[in-house]
């Protein structure tokens, strides 16, 4: 019964998907800047050549033929090629998704690392100098900015301690053969330890800059429903039955305290999939963030339509997690 | 009746009044990788009672606007792959040209210019280029700007390693101390393609041409020298000859002949030729015919009209050779997979995107690499490629911010390395509507932005104010024309003669 009504809300995304994609289609097309201008620069190149080339890439069809061209290839499960780059979309997200991925889910379980505790002890030692330091380091982790603190690390942790890499996914001297794209999972497929640990090091900086923000946003609200759950008469109740604190703190408060916490997160994560330009940039990670973000300097259409297809279809799904979450967290609720 | 007659002296006084103490004020939009010198430059001006307001746009959005022809003043920059200013002056300059976005029209440039681009001795062409550059210079259609130098650095255990004007990083040639591999920190985000026909940046040639070589390549300043070829001779004006070296192998094995150079323009000039698209390099070569094979070491070109022999030459420098044998066995999309090219280095592993490994060929025909490994990273945060060169990671980084070279100077192992640029920096003017349908205003403009204290400031002396749109390090040259000084009391001047209030 849940499954049938799981698979009913991802079908229920493909339309959002398809809207999404139109808008997009359409606000890309609404945005002064021509694609092949500012591909060629300033190469030297005839008018006939650059005429040749709108015509090529289809630029030069009118807006409604073009409309139809894009989803005629969709329907062939094809997302088309890029302008820029002359490769199928398919490979470019492809290719740079793992990475996304890969450091998205290293910053979530550094996040539930520093939040959950920190946030479970600051509401229970609220008003405290512990409460105090932890909502003020939380104010700290939101506001600053995130290219400074990656760069302050990369300062920090590579140029002067030496003990981690400043940016990439890997050290050169190491090969690695791509299966999966996930830099940790290849590793150990080729039953490479070393490989493992070196690519284990890359990821702690990046995922580290995005983590600590993050942790930022969830400390606070694990915090804060953690306040409310500990003033819960279901609370009192359990004291009063006489069961252990530790038992009180876990199976009753925090786990109805979660439901907020996971809703934030759900968000959160909805957002980190789709890469984050900044510190992919500087930490020199090839992900999501940063294809799209010069796509859509670049004007390249093809590609920006997809990801934000992706983009869509990724929030849906996240979504849909969540929802699934609060159904295991409270069995009252109903998908 | 009476009391509109005056009301109507009233306004028309007023409006005269208006008309001749009017302040010189216009909008000077520009990007923000300039928008600090754009204001730099807002506040010199008010100095002389110009008002002027920055915008700051995105690059591909203010384009489209200059080029609809709806702004007055712009901040852009162009450039040069020839040395020559065939690919800057010429499409910046002449009337219609398709980088001419300050609508600038001198009949007598463009006769120089039509000179310069089709004839095939070097002293007429110098003297169409020299006698271009004193027009331009009097009609002041840009606000003339400056050059940057390329700033790199590496560590000091590289030897035989030197930044080059053109961006390319020929690593043949460099040794490392204590080790037998390199890595260096690339600027971009990453390289487009490894098929040499599909691609027009430099980065992508830079990686590319340390795995092919070329007919003839580059030194560090730009000077043409062979490679493949190892002599070229000029049969007419429309045709030239190329004589390749013998025993040159690709790193498969295959000898290079003749057919090999034949077949790498064949897919470069026929639309279409790969995989059903169409080559984005065509337009480097002019107006070209067709190559053809004389024999096994003899190649020719033969061009439409006539062409300058030092362009065709300069053009070459970009095209790599690509063996026929191999490309069509693989196809294209097995090619980019496994490139193979006759050059020093051959690929190894990596993806565009993040680190390309090649390795030494040690059936090279000439002198072979001394490294036995190089790896391009791309790194495209500049704090970022400092930080790893700090670190060692890298042992060569390209686009050093002007603003980090002190912190690169100060440790121990690094130098900082320049080389000259080839991307002239300006504020180009709308010629065509006022203000600036007036040379006055252009000319005092000119006088007006003191660019010594913006080149010393904002890019800390690494950059070479231009006296008008030419290189120094492009043929033709005129290293006599100096460039407008800053004259505050000679702009005021010119702003009055051309009605203008400057008080």
């Amino acid at each position: 019964m849940r499954l049938l009504k799981i698979l009913e809300r991802l079908l229920a995304a493909l339309p959002v998907a398809l809207g999404v994609a139109v808008l997009a289609f359409l606000f890309l097309r609404f945005l002064p800047g021509d694609p092949v201008e500012i591909m060629l620069g300033d190469t030297q190149v005839s008018q006939q050549q650059i005429t040749a080339l709108r015509h090529e890439l289809n630029l030069d069809q009118p807006l409604g033929s073009q409309l139809v061209h894009f989803f005629g290839q969709l329907l062939h499960g094809q997302l088309g090629t890029s302008i820029v780059k002359n490769q199928s979309v398919s490979a470019l997200i492809g290719g740079a998704l793992p990475a996304t991925i890969e450091l998205t889910l290293a910053t979530v379980f550094i996040a539930l690392l520093i939040a959950l505790p920190v946030g479970i002890l600051s509401a229970l030692f609220q008003g405290s100098w512990l409460d105090r330091v932890v909502l003020s380091g939380a104010l700290l982790g939101v506001s600053m900015p995130s290219f400074w603190f990656g760069l302050l690390l990369i300062l920090l942790f590579a140029v002067e301690a030496h003990l981690l890499p400043t940016s990439g996914r890997i050290s050169s001297t190491l090969l690695v053969e791509r299966h999966t794209g996930f830099m940790l999972i290849d590793t150990l497929l080729a039953g490479d330890l070393r490989a493992f640990l070196d690519a284990l090091k890359h990821l702690v900086l990046p995922a580290l800059t995005l983590g600590v923000v993050f942790a930022a946003v969830l400390a606070r609200v694990v915090r804060s429903s953690m306040i409310e759950a500990l003033h819960r008469q279901y609370v009192t109740t359990a004291r009063a039955k006489g069961v252990k604190e530790r038992s009180v703190i876990i199976k009753h408060a925090l786990r109805n305290a979660l439901i907020p916490a996971v809703t934030v997160a759900g968000l959160q994560v909805g957002e980190l999939l789709g890469g984050n330009m900044i510190v992919e940039t500087i930490f020199a990670w090839p992900g999501v963030g940063r294809l799209v973000v010069n796509s859509i300097f670049a004007r390249d259409y093809v590609v920006v339509q997809a990801a934000v297809m992706l983009y869509a279809i990724t929030y849906v799904g996240v979504n849909l997690l969540v929802d699934v979450l609060y159904t295991v967290l409270n069995p009252r609720i109903v998908l | 009746m009476r009391r509109w007659k005056w009301l109507f002296i009233l306004v028309l006084v007023l409006l005269v009044g208006v008309a001749s103490a009017k302040k010189l004020s216009f909008v000077l939009d520009t990007t923000d990788n300039r928008a600090d010198e754009a204001q730099a430059i807002a506040a010199q001006l008010q100095q002389i009672g110009v008002d002027v307001q920055v915008r700051v746009w995105k690059s591909g959005v203010l384009l489209d606007a200059i080029k609809a022809g709806s702004r007055q003043a712009y901040t852009t920059d162009w450039g040069s792959a020839y040395f020559d200013p065939f690919d800057l002056g010429i499409p910046k300059l002449t009337t219609g040209g398709r980088g001419n976005y300050s609508f600038y029209s001198n009949a007598q440039v463009d006769q120089d210019f039509k000179v310069a681009s089709t004839t095939t001795s070097d002293g007429p062409r110098d003297a169409a280029y020299k006698d271009a550059q004193q027009q331009v210079f009097q009609d002041a259609p840009w606000v003339f700007g400056y050059v940057l130098k390329n700033i790199e650095a590496a560590s000091n255990a590289v030897q035989g390693w030197g930044p080059a004007a053109d961006n390319s990083e020929s690593l043949a040639g460099a040794s490392v101390q204590g080790g037998n591999s390199l890595v260096i920190g690339m600027r971009t985000d990453q390289i487009i393609t490894f098929d040499p026909a599909m691609y027009r940046d430099r980065d992508t040639e830079a990686v590319l041409r340390n795995m092919f070589d070329s007919l003839v390549t580059h030194t560090l300043s730009g000077e043409v020298v062979p490679q493949l070829a190892s002599s070229w001779t000029k049969v007419d004006d429309k045709t030239y000859d190329f004589t390749l070296h013998s025993g040159v192998t690709f790193q498969n094995g295959d000898p290079l002949t003749a057919d090999d150079v034949v077949f790498t323009f064949d897919r470069i000039l026929t639309p279409g030729a790969v995989n059903g698209e169409t080559s984005p390099r065509a337009g480097l070569l002019g107006p070209i015919d067709h190559v053809e094979a004389v024999d096994a070491t003899h190649v020719r070109f033969v061009y439409k009209d006539p062409f300058p022999e030092s362009l065709l030459l300069q053009a070459l420098v970009h095209f790599q050779i690509v063996p026929k044998a191999y490309m069509e066995k693989v196809g294209v999309e097995g090619f980019k997979k496994a490139p193979i090219g006759s050059g020093p280095f051959q690929y190894e592993r990596g993806s565009l995107d993040s680190q390309i490994v090649l390795k030494r060929y040690d059936g090279y025909w000439g002198d072979k690499a001394k490294l036995s490994q190089v790896v391009f990273r791309m790194m495209p945060e500049p704090s970022t490629r400092v930080a790893a060169l700090l670190s060692g990671e890298v042992q060569i980084i390209q686009a050093v911010p002007p603003d980090l070279v002190s912190r690169l100077e100060s440790a121990p192992n690094i130098s900082v390395k320049t080389a000259e640029g080839t991307r002239a920096y300006q504020i180009e003017l709308n010629n065509k509507t006022a203000p600036f349908n007036d040379v006055r205003v252009r000319q005092a403009l000119n006088y007006a932005v003191d660019w010594s204290s913006i080149l010393d400031n904002i890019y800390h002396g690494y950059g070479q104010r231009l006296s008008t749109a030419f290189l120094p390090s492009g043929f033709g040259y005129d290293a006599s024309l100096q460039p407008y000084p800053y004259d505050p009391a000679k702009a005021k001047e010119l702003l009055q003669q051309a009605g203008y209030d400057v008080n």
